[in-house]
């Protein structure tokens, strides 16, 4: 009995190795964009970072786990960007980084679905991102409602739901 | 009175636009982050010359209307004028591929207050007191 599940053990590592080693990594371009949108308030976020594991034909095996830099938030204005910073909204001496692990992806009609655990703020919760892979370039847009993450007091001239739009070209690594 | 109100407001003007030139090119070379792309030599001259000639027109005005109290008034409000016109650089969004917009503030403030300098300092050359 103890052999038996000692081989099927190994099986499902080496499954495991496999459709990982086989599906392709993607390493980020630089002419990437994170942008935001919150009525009067937009901006972008300069610095992104992380692993992307993609392949149409194998997403079981795929992952992404990214990271972006709060601290490289730019809204086009300095006052803003140092409010961005503060305590009341990101709090970045806090929580330098917003991450993104993927769980699980699948196929939809225009293009694919990933659902992973989104932590911003300090608070992790799990969102599902459609987006598009075409021209070697990871495309979606999604919402999030900051106050799900405690990000600034509800209502005021930032719109509680955040539009965030992406477009991050890759490479094959 | 009208034609050397404007010659004032014109050349301080532009007396404040080389003297903007001077300050953004001493901040861009400290600094080492260039926003010419931005606040252009043009824009700066076109704005401080306009600057110094409206306060001439408005100076003008005031006289016809005060007489006396012309000077005391007019300072007043010109100061208080540049004074306001600082929230236009806090409030101003650049474009997102400017790298650091904190530093936009530091090189377009002091240049709110040449025009106003120019024009009151150049202002007994032009106008004698002893003519209001």
């Amino acid at each position: 009995m103890k052999k038996l599940t000692f081989i099927l053990a190994t099986l499902l590592a080496s499954a495991a190795v496999f459709a990982f080693a086989f599906t392709t990594e993607w390493k980020v371009g630089p002419k990437y964009n994170i942008a935001f949108s919150a009525g009067e308030v937009s901006g972008i976020f300069k610095t992104f970072t992380g692993s992307l594991f993609f392949d149409d034909k194998d997403l079981a095996g795929s992952k992404f786990n990214v990271s972006i830099d709060v601290n490289s938030i730019n809204t086009g204005n300095g006052l803003q960007n140092k409010h961005a910073k503060d305590v009341d909204w990101f709090d970045a001496a806090k929580y330098p980084t917003i991450t993104f692990a993927s769980k699980k992806f699948a196929k939809t009609g225009a293009g694919y679905t990933v659902t992973g655990d989104l932590t911003l703020h300090g608070v992790k919760k799990e969102i599902s991102i459609p987006f598009t892979f075409a021209n070697n370039t990871f495309a979606g847009t999604f919402q999030v409602n900051r106050n799900d993450y405690k990000v600034g007091k509800p209502g005021g001239d930032v719109e509680d739901i955040v539009k965030l739009t992406v477009s991050v070209p890759v490479v094959k690594k | 009175m009208f034609v050397r109100l404007l010659s004032l407001g014109a050349i301080s003007g532009a007396l404040a636009g080389v003297a903007s030139l001077v300050y953004q090119k001493v901040y861009t070379d400290s600094l080492g982050y260039d926003f010419s792309a931005i606040v252009s030599t043009p824009k700066i001259m076109m704005t401080c010359v306009a600057a110094g000639i409206v306060a001439s027109i408005g100076f003008w005005a005031l006289h016809k209307l005060l007489k006396s109290n012309t000077e005391i008034v007019f300072n007043l409000i010109f100061t208080i004028l540049s004074f306001a016109s600082i929230l236009g650089p806090f409030k101003t969004k650049l474009p997102l591929d400017v790298e650091m917009p904190e530093l936009f503030v530091g090189l377009t403030i002091p240049m709110h207050f040449f025009p106003v300098l120019g024009w009151l300092t150049l202002r007994p050359l032009f106008i004698k007191s002893k003519d209001l």
